[in-house]
């Protein structure tokens, strides 16, 4: 079943891109996560994952332009590739099917404390 | 905003820039820069510079790292390409290749092998304290030639430390050669013969020296009677593995010696060979005479040195000026002037006038036959690679047209030449190092092998390696870099412009005329050579062996065994003596003539012996008679110099006068006068010679054996020797070999030279065989068209065959006259020397014909009896 390989803050990563859309790059999706959901994003894992998704053909890059804040570097924009799209679609549908399939009565207020 | 404050710590950014990935480096400097930047103003620039910190050493992960290996773009692949297109070349002309590298690696393994040699004998005696202010004192005797000897009186040392204060420390030492070692342990008896004797050393000896030593105490060890210094090797072969202090071993079976320290073993680099130092005192058991603190200026015993370092401000030349005093007050009556000198520590390994073993000249001799040799191949390299140069022009034509300059091309050659020359260092360091062991046996050599890993020697190396790629690579790369793109792409460079034939035709001369000078040398030496060692030296040093005497106190076992050895079958005669005719061994004296209260102005030789002296060496009387049997000093004969020495007419007029000789002790009447035989080698003239009897001091018995009934006399002889001396080692040495080993430097000079002349001749011969092999391929067609024509094969041989016998002799008419300057000059060096005959040119110049002929005619023969078909069919 390892048809799509992705992992959790690949996931999230790939999700902020899909966020950001046409303002996904190295800055602004650190910056978006760290709102978002709180923690706090080294430049390297960042990087390394980027790197590792764009490895792996989720997602595409291009050049965007240089800015004066940079000290002249050219930003680099993310989106998401069409296999990008069916792997997060995928793992979504899993995790829906996953969800589907628990017992109502399993998340229940009642018995979440100690099983009887 | 942009503000110097705001720039991030510069060692992360580049450590980033660093390590990070090319496709990703200014996107993701471009994000840190933006947090920076954004950080310095919201926390402080103190707070951005270690969050830029930690996010830099977090960036350090795979993924984000450049792989290794990893190409920039820059001119590196330049030179991956340069080294690729080179071995290329070099795969696909083998024979070329070949031809190099051997001859490269055959000069560069000589050129290893001279610089360890050198550089060796460079470092003798250096590593001890305050070289530069230690000396050896050495005299000068002044009769009327001058005389050099590199020991001093005895008592001089002693004098010279109580009078003055220039000296810091003076050490004496006595050095017995040839001393016989025993050890006595419950009746066993064993012995040792310390060819590298035994050293008498005073105390200071060590603080001069620089021997450490492992047990015992440096400054009290010698200080007592019969105390001994034994090195750590010695130690092990008399004691074991035992610990040596305190146990005993005795000198010549009379004195008992302690042993109270143990050295480290000698370094091989130093001159100081005896590895057994006894205390100075003992001296006056071994030998009254030399430890006699006033009769011992009366004269000179070889093996007595004397050693001084300096104090600081004293100079060399005031203390020999204070030394010269001591003659006039010790020496006053002597005709025989002592001139005491300092001679320089770092000078005593290279002055053969005192006994240095390593003349500089010598080394310098290698050191230039070295760079002859590495030149050689050089030249070879350059001729070669010149005359290949042509089929390159396509490729340098190609290069310049995409944008080449001049100085790349030039760069890119000598990157070849480069990959040549260090795969041929590589092989001659191999070569090296397997043949040290043998070329150390073969010239009598001591290198040792482990020099090769010496960080001078790979430096050398290096050098070399850079030296001979630019050397070799200089002209080709020039020459090559100079193609007009444009006549290079059409093909229409000539030979004439890739440095001509000329340039070409000098290097073969050069190569010829340097093998040449090295024949001519060697001939010319190893005629010198037999004819000091095969003429007739008024002597008969066949089929006699000299075998030494016993020591004895009795002095009576001596002609108790001559009468024993006289009897065995197969010794035809024997005498007694002190030594052979011509031997190292020599006892100089002053002499007084008919009476006389003056000494004579010259020195004479003293060569005690029975009666039987004159038969046993078929030595030749001319006047008089021979001496009749003695025990002690009666009569005399003497040599033919010595009455020209005292200007008598005829020798019949020495007759029956009194001589007196060793300070008056020795006197009797002259009764005969013997022909001059050579005393000593060819280098040196024959001396004005007494012989005398005198039983006391007899070192030798000389045997003449009839060689064919030789077989087992030997034997015999040891056997009635040991039975007369249990405790004694006997020996024995035969005259002609004993006679050969004066000139044993010569023979080592002459196998270098010899070894040297093949190896210049076969590179000389490489180098030829590439060339022609070059332009027989380029005059493939014009031979072809000869034959069509109806050219012969030898009429095509003759073509290339004239061209290089032209070129030999050319080389030739310089090669003869160098060679003959060399040659004259060394020869000067013997006072009896054999006239340059033309012999050695013959040769040389037969030589290289012949190297030539074989190289040439291989080649060309192939290409002459072709099939003209074969290489005029394809165009």
């Amino acid at each position: 079943m390892k048809k799509f390989q992705l992992g959790e803050f690949e996931e999230v990563v790939m999700l902020t891109v899909g966020i950001l859309y046409s303002e996904a790059y190295g800055v602004s999706i650190k910056k978006e996560i760290e709102v978002r959901l709180s923690r706090k994003v080294s430049v390297g894992a960042l990087q390394t994952a980027l790197k590792r998704l764009e490895d792996k053909g989720y997602i595409k890059s291009h050049e965007g332009e240089s800015t004066q804040e940079r000290a002249g570097r050219p930003k680099r924009y993310f989106m998401i590739t069409a296999l990008g799209k069916k792997a997060i679609e995928y793992t979504r549908a899993t995790r829906e099917e996953l969800w589907s399939a628990i017992p109502k009565i399993a998340l229940s207020p009642k018995f979440s404390g100690q099983p009887l | 905003m942009k503000n110097p404050e705001s720039t991030p710590p510069s060692f992360f950014l580049h450590f980033f820039r660093w390590f990070c990935h090319p496709s990703l480096a200014k996107y993701v400097e471009g994000d840190l820069m933006e947090l920076y930047e954004e950080r310095v103003r919201e926390k402080g620039k103190r707070n951005a510079d270690i969050n830029f910190s930690i996010d830099v050493l977090l960036l350090f992960r795979p993924g984000i790292i450049k792989p290794a290996g990893y190409q920039q773009l820059n001119t590196y692949g330049m030179y991956k390409s340069y080294i690729k297109v080179g071995w290329r070349n070099l795969v696909r002309n083998k024979s070329y290749s070949i031809i190099n590298v051997a001859g490269l690696t055959l000069s560069m393994a000589c050129g290893i092998f001279i610089f360890s040699l050198v550089s060796q004998h460079l470092s003798y005696d250096n590593f001890h304290h305050n070289p530069d202010q230690t000396y050896r004192i050495v005299t000068e005797m002044h009769r009327d030639n001058i005389g050099y000897t590199n020991c001093v009186p005895s008592p001089l040392g002693e004098y010279f430390r109580n009078d003055y204060t220039y000296a810091e420390k003076v050490a004496r030492v006595y050095m017995e050669p040839g001393a016989l070692v025993t050890l006595k342990r419950e009746n066993t008896l064993t012995k040792f013969k310390e060819t590298d004797g035994i050293a008498f050393a005073e105390t200071s000896f060590f603080d001069i020296f620089n021997f450490p030593l492992l047990y015992g105490d440096a400054a009290s060890a010698l200080t007592e009677p019969n105390a001994a210094i034994v090195t750590e090797r010695i130690a092990r072969k008399y004691f074991g593995d035992q610990d040596a202090i305190g146990e005993t071993f005795w000198l010549e079976n009379k004195i008992p010696f302690t042993v109270k320290g143990v050295l480290k073993n000698l370094p091989s680099n130093t001159d100081i060979k005896s590895e057994i130092f006894v205390s100075y005192v003992t001296l006056k058991a071994h030998s009254p005479w030399l430890a006699d603190e006033t009769g011992g200026w009366g004269g000179i015993r070889s093996g007595m040195y004397c050693y001084v370092r300096l104090q600081a401000d004293a100079s060399a030349a005031k203390v020999e000026e204070v030394l010269s005093a001591y003659v006039k007050i010790h020496r006053a009556e002597s005709k025989n002037v002592h001139h005491y000198k300092l001679q320089p520590l770092n000078d005593i390994h290279f002055n053969a006038q005192y006994g240095g073993p390593m003349g500089k000249n010598k080394l310098w001799i290698l050191t230039i036959l070295g760079v002859f040799l590495i030149a050689t191949a050089c030249l070879n390299f350059v001729n070669l690679a010149t005359a290949q140069a042509l089929r390159r022009s396509k490729e340098v034509g190609v290069r310049k047209v995409l944008g080449s300059f001049r100085f790349q091309l030039f760069w890119q050659f000598i990157f070849e030449t480069g990959i040549i020359t260090f795969m041929s260092i590589l092989a001659a360091c191999i070569i090296a190092y397997v043949t040290f062991p043998m070329i150390n046996t073969f010239f009598n050599t001591a290198i040792d092998v482990n020099s090769i890993v010496d960080k001078w020697l790979l430096l050398f190396v290096l050098v070399l390696g850079i030296v001979v790629t630019l050397l070799a690579g200089y002209y080709p790369g020039l020459v090559l870099s100079g193609f007009r793109p444009v006549a290079a792409l059409k093909g229409r460079l000539s030979q004439q412009n890739v440095g001509g034939f000329n340039t070409r035709r000098t290097l073969i001369v050069v190569q010829f005329a340097i093998s040449q000078v090295l024949i001519i040398g060697m001939i010319v030496i190893m005629h010198q050579m037999k004819f000091a060692t095969q003429s007739h030296l008024g002597f008969d040093k066949d089929a006699i062996v000299m075998v030494t005497m016993g020591r004895d106190s009795t002095g009576t076992r001596a002609s108790v065994l001559k009468n024993e050895i006289t009897g065995i079958p197969g010794v035809e005669k024997i005498s007694l003596c002190f030594a052979a005719p011509s031997s190292e061994y020599e006892w100089g004296n002053s002499i007084r003539f008919d009476n006389s209260v003056e000494e004579v102005n010259f020195r004479t030789s003293m060569k005690l012996a029975d009666a039987d002296y004159l038969s046993t060496f078929d030595l030749e009387l001319v006047a008089g008679r021979n001496l009749s049997p003695s025990d002690t000093v009666k009569e005399i004969l003497v040599n033919e110099t010595l009455i020209h020495k005292l200007n008598l007419q005829s020798p019949e007029e020495a007759l029956g006068r009194m001589i007196s000789a060793n300070n008056g002790s020795m006197n009797g009447a002259i009764v005969g006068v013997v022909k001059d035989f050579h005393d000593k080698s060819f280098h040196e003239e024959i001396s004005p010679i007494l012989i005398t009897t005198y039983t006391r001091d007899y070192m030798n018995y000389a045997v003449k054996l009839n060689m064919a009934h030789a077989k087992g006399v030997l034997s015999d002889i040891e056997s009635l020797w040991q039975q007369q001396h249990p405790d004694q080692i006997f020996e024995y040495e035969f005259l002609d070999e004993s006679i050969a080993h004066f000139y044993e430097a010569e023979e080592t000079m002459l196998r270098l030279i010899q070894t040297f002349s093949f190896i210049a001749i076969f590179i000389g011969a490489l180098g030829l065989y590439g060339l022609v092999s070059f332009m027989v391929s380029q005059k493939v067609k014009e031979i072809g068209i000869r034959k069509v024509l109806g050219g012969t094969g030898h009429h095509i041989v003759w073509i290339f065959g004239k061209e290089f016998v032209r070129l030999i002799v050319i080389a030739f008419l310089i090669a003869a006259p160098l060679g003959w300057w060399l040659m004259s000059n060394w020869l000067k060096d013997f006072e009896f020397q054999t006239q340059i005959s033309s012999w050695p040119f013959v040769w040389a110049m037969g030589c290289s014909l012949v190297v030539a002929a074989v190289t040439v005619s291989y080649q060309v023969l192939t290409t002459a009896l072709m099939n003209p078909v074969n290489s005029l069919r394809s165009e």
